[in-house]
């Protein structure tokens, strides 16, 4: 690990305050859904920026705050089964030794492997300009500040909530 | 020579522990021996054994002067065979039953610039590895090279327990795998593989194979950092299950945004009303207030990152694609919802929505 999490943290923590705070004078009246939008973006901008651009994502990020917001259905099921098929095909058409059983086997695991990684890719902010050892990199760092920003923003959420229960 | 540079770096970035730090020292000057040793069959084609024993000849003697090392070169018989054997042997055995600490330095000193997570194990392997080499290696009418190559390749490819075989002619490329750590900033120029037994030589497949390595090494990091993914082994599987911890994250933090933008009517939250209620409540969600309190009153040097802000809320401002966003956001608005209804803390923000989540559901 880069940074250690507390000081991580305490960058995030400040850098989304003042994101915050500044966008209170631009707009009186946000829908909720503007609302989350601003708190989302402040969040991931103050957390980009707090990895002080030694990360590839984290500038990626800046530059292009509006990603697409991950959608649940995972293709990769639907590649597996393409790839066994494809890999059938060619048993039945070549002439099957040992060395070309483990051949296809390399292959169709090669295959998987490059699957996972178009995924991996497009999930990290600016993850399709990177080669294999670079996204690893970037995936474990991103990984470790997207977990900062999850306790940090819960926490909140969880103490907001508690403190608005009195008033009721 | 290259490799003699490498064991002088390791030895000044490695600190000696103060009990037996005479020992230490020879011990180091000892496997500085062993690379000269390496690095002068390296130099002459010729590689006979005699030369070999020159150099060790003379220095035997020298050594022999110290405590440490005569058990080293008592154990062995004065023949030649067996010294042969015995030189690389002992010298790392002796070291690991000496101290522990110090068989960080027989793995270090073969080591280019490594420093190995778990000493003990590492030495151990590479003494099971040298015993297997040496055992082995009378039996082959092998010349000094490989001999004198094979127990710094087995020290220095400790995670591979193949025996590693010499490379075919004497293209002495000795290049042998470094132990990755990402955390380690320093690297060598030059990159150092060692080919195994029937593979090509080729400077292309040996760049390959150190660049596999590399990307293996990173895997075994993310395996670690995320939970659950030590006991899969197999890239894709490895590599779905970070893909899950990824997006469940991103997910995660889209459910927060949402469930701060409903809690909190006004976009800065009205901290100080947090702080007030929370002295006297014991706090379950963490240290936040403890965060933000030291952090509340602006700091001077956050001023450079105010630009970066300025410029991100225009752009925010310019574009609002509120309809877009609010379809979307249906899903997350009823998931939030039971997120919610099984969050005991939020009771008051829980009334609001149980009317919406009477109709969703």
């Amino acid at each position: 690990m880069h940074l250690p999490h507390s000081t991580l943290k305490q960058e995030f923590v400040k850098k989304w305050i003042m994101g915050l705070q500044r966008c209170k004078f631009s707009n009186k009246k946000m829908s909720i859904f503007e609302r989350k939008k601003a708190i989302k973006l402040s969040a991931d901008t103050a957390m980009a920026s707090a990895r002080k651009g030694l990360t590839c994502w984290s500038r990626a990020l800046i530059s292009n705050p509006d990603r697409p917001v991950p959608t649940t259905t995972r293709r990769a099921s639907s590649a597996c089964k393409k790839i066994v098929k494809r890999s059938r095909r060619i048993r039945r058409t070549a002439k099957c030794g040992a060395a070309r059983k483990g051949q296809i086997t390399r292959s169709i695991a090669q295959c998987l492997v490059r699957k996972r990684t178009q995924i991996l890719k497009s999930l990290i902010p600016g993850g399709e300009f990177m080669n294999e050892v670079c996204l690893i990199e970037e995936t474990l760092d991103y990984i470790t500040s997207l977990r900062v920003q999850v306790d940090v923003m819960r926490s909140l959420a969880s103490a907001s909530a508690r403190a608005s229960e009195p008033h009721n | 020579m290259e490799s003699n540079a490498g064991t002088t770096e390791t030895r000044s970035n490695v600190t000696v522990p103060d009990g037996g730090e005479v020992a230490a020292f020879e011990s180091l000057q000892f496997t500085d021996e062993i690379h000269r040793l390496i690095s002068a069959p390296a130099t002459d084609n010729a590689s006979s054994f005699t030369a070999l024993l020159e150099l060790p000849a003379t220095q035997v003697v020298e050594l022999l002067h110290s405590p440490e090392s005569v058990k080293l070169i008592v154990a062995s018989a004065p023949n030649v065979e067996d010294f042969k054997g015995s030189f690389h042997f002992p010298s790392n055995t002796g070291l690991i039953q000496k101290d522990a600490r110090f068989s960080v330095f027989s793995g270090e000193g073969n080591n280019k610039n490594e420093k190995s997570n778990s000493p003990e194990m590492t030495s151990k392997n590479s003494s099971a590895n040298l015993e297997k080499a040496v055992k082995s290696e009378p039996a082959e009418t092998a010349s000094s090279l490989p001999l004198v190559s094979d127990p710094t390749v087995e020290n220095r490819n400790i995670k591979r327990k193949d025996r590693e075989k010499k490379v075919k002619g004497s293209t002495k490329k000795s290049k042998t795998a470094t132990n990755e750590r990402l955390e380690d900033a320093e690297k060598l120029p030059y990159v150092h593989v060692r080919a195994r037994r029937g593979q090509a030589t080729d400077s292309h497949s040996l760049a390959e194979r150190a660049r596999r390595e590399k990307i293996n090494a990173r895997m075994k990091l993310l395996q670690e950092l995320v939970p659950g993914c030590n006991k899969i082994s197999g890239t894709a599987l490895v590599l779905d299950e970070i893909i899950n911890h990824v997006q469940s994250l991103q997910r995660q933090v889209e459910f927060l945004s949402m469930r701060l933008a409903t809690v909190n009517p006004r976009i800065d939250f009205n901290l100080d009303s947090l702080f007030t209620p929370e002295s006297g409540s014991t706090m379950d969600g963490g240290n936040f207030p403890s965060l933000v309190t030291p952090l509340m009153w602006p700091d001077v040097q956050v001023n450079g990152y105010r630009q970066q802000f300025q410029h991100q809320w225009h752009f925010d401002t310019l574009k609002q694609p509120i309809w877009g966003r609010e379809e979307v956001c249906n899903n997350y608005v009823t998931l939030e919802n039971s997120l919610l209804s099984y969050d005991s803390s939020a009771n008051s923000a829980a009334t609001l929505h149980a009317n919406q989540l009477k109709m969703e559901l």
